[in-house]
């Protein structure tokens, strides 16, 4: 069988990356060009700031693509674009140099929804076996899915406020952690331990979540100690509200996992770098004999590569764009 | 030589396919929120026409601004990477450069609307730019190019008491002028604010 070879554009957010994947599962190169450190200053990401860079970063970041690989774009079968949900500023750049090079020679252009990327990420682990449950955990989403095939997204449940990752990014700014304070805080959970009593949010049977409650009562917690001219520890706040966080998103999960006879449990999203939460779905995957993916963590992130796996499923599935592909800050995965 | 020009800074679509001396396609389009949905059609269909190929093209000259940053950011992204994949030559050309040089008086002062009392602007005589692309409050500018009156104003926006032309791109005369404009690295080929994002004002304040 020939080799199919797909170059993956993704500039959702803050990282201009583009990615060059064979046969959806070997990933040949991986550009990221990431602009933490610009935000940073901002304590968040700038849109209009990320756009700018994007646009700076395309053709640096396509060369840089392009010779690691060592090949050239006759040697590419397609052309994968993350074209939502996202920043619009920032997907209007990937989307025009998609278009743009689909159109100069001749090559298919594949749109891919941002978090099925994600979810493909997990093919650099192995491929996707079906059925499979997906537990999507990142800034923008926090979702249970259950995939019976490629690209065949049933939703199980979602949060009905603030995703995982956004209550993350907020709490750590509560403990006064610069950003992207969310990795830093998953760090200072692991030096803790859980001593402070917070709410279990959404208990209940259905699959979905909420976090604007929990990260109110960490905001509470911290008011009522500085009312009392009393300091929390960082470390342990930190650890006990990523045990509530962890212990949320395990429960739900088991429960769809024992719900739907799932054996595979695959997770998804910049949250799926949480050393906390990694460790807790490797022993939930011990617990109900059921086989976990995890991407590695340089695929958790926002990449290419990712947008370029997925690219290479939908392309086999015959799913097309034409050159009036437009980007959508809003989308249902599909 | 064949040269391509694009002008995606304003809601109105401008392209134009220019051969031996002479424009032999161009489109004008107004596409407020369609501008990156269109753009590329657009002028796919403008060079097929003509039966251009993409490879045909010599040279590609954009406008990098100022205007509207999203849209500016369109046509220099496809201008930016047609550059990059098929190693052609690129050059900028302001959109108030492309203003003034359209209008046949010998003064001209570009105006683009840029709200609460700013505008960009700059003041040319023929190529020569008097006053510099700049973001001014235009009373300030208005001041400023005071001394060489008589001038012509060309927008496509309106401001109260002002006397105006409407834009019109005179891509023939745009691309002769600015054809041999040298080229520059696709690399650095780059969108021209004239104005710092509001994050950055805030922190520079």
């Amino acid at each position: 069988m020939k080799d199919i070879y797909i170059l993956g554009i993704e500039s959702s957010c803050d990282e201009t990356s583009i990615s060059i994947v064979k046969n959806g599962i070997e990933c040949l190169s991986n550009v990221v060009s990431s602009q933490i450190d610009i935000h940073k200053n901002y304590g968040g990401v700038v849109p209009e700031i990320a756009s700018r860079e994007h646009i700076k970063n395309i053709t640096v970041v396509l060369d840089e693509c392009f010779q690691k690989a060592n090949l050239t774009m006759s040697d590419i079968d397609a052309i994968a674009i993350a074209y939502g949900p996202g920043l619009i500023g920032s997907l209007l750049v990937g989307l025009e140099a998609a278009k743009t090079l689909s159109y100069l020679y001749n090559k298919p252009l594949i749109p891919v929804h941002h978090i099925a990327g994600h979810i493909y990420a997990n093919s650099f682990v192995k491929p996707l076996s079906f059925p499979l449950l997906a537990l999507i955990v990142s800034g923008g989403h926090t979702e249970l899915v259950l995939m019976k095939d490629h690209f065949s997204f049933e939703k199980l449940g979602s949060t009905l406020d603030d995703a995982v990752g956004e209550c993350y990014d907020k709490v750590a700014r509560v403990i006064g952690l610069p950003y992207p304070g969310g990795p830093l805080l998953d760090k200072l959970a692991m030096e803790g331990t859980p001593t402070y009593k917070l709410p279990h949010p959404l208990d209940d049977e259905s699959y979905n979540f909420s976090f604007s409650g929990l990260k109110s009562a960490v905001i509470n917690l911290n008011h009522q100690f500085e009312q009392k001219k009393e300091t929390l520890s960082p470390k342990n706040l930190a650890a006990s509200f990523q045990k509530v966080v962890v212990e949320t998103l395990i429960k739900k999960t088991k429960k769809a996992l024992l719900d739907t006879k799932c054996k595979n449990l695959i997770v998804a999203g910049g949250v799926s770098a949480n050393q906390g939460l990694r460790q807790a779905v490797l022993k939930l995957g011990e617990e109900l004999g059921v086989e976990v993916s995890i991407p590695s963590l340089c695929y958790c992130t926002d990449n290419g590569a990712m947008v370029a796996s997925a690219g290479y499923y939908a392309y086999q599935l015959g799913r097309r764009a034409d050159l009036y592909l437009n980007s959508k800050s809003q989308e249902e995965l599909k | 030589m064949t040269v391509l020009y694009l002008d995606t800074s304003s809601s109105l679509f401008c392209a134009a396919i220019y051969q031996n001396g002479k424009v032999v396609n161009q489109v004008q389009k107004n596409l407020e929120k369609d501008m990156s949905k269109e753009a590329l059609p657009l002028m796919k269909k403008m060079l097929e026409d003509v039966s251009i190929s993409p490879n045909d093209v010599d040279k590609i000259l954009v406008c990098n601004g100022p205007g509207s940053f999203t849209g500016i950011r369109i046509g220099m992204t496809i201008a930016k990477v047609y550059a990059w994949a098929l190693q052609k030559d690129i050059s900028v050309v302001s959109s108030l450069e492309a203003m003034a040089i359209s209008n046949d008086a010998p003064v001209v002062l570009p105006l683009i609307d840029a709200r609460r009392g700013y505008v960009y602007g700059a003041l040319y005589q023929g190529e020569k730019e008097i006053i510099s692309n700049g973001y001014y409050r235009l009373d300030y500018l208005l001041e400023q190019a005071k001394s060489y009156e008589p001038y012509q104003i060309i927008s496509n926006n309106d401001f109260p008491g002002l006397t105006k032309e409407t834009y019109r791109p005179n891509f023939q005369k745009i691309i002769e002028t600015y054809q041999n404009r040298e080229a520059i690295s696709p690399h650095l080929a780059n969108p021209c604010y004239l104005k710092q994002t509001e994050a950055e004002e805030k922190q520079n304040a």
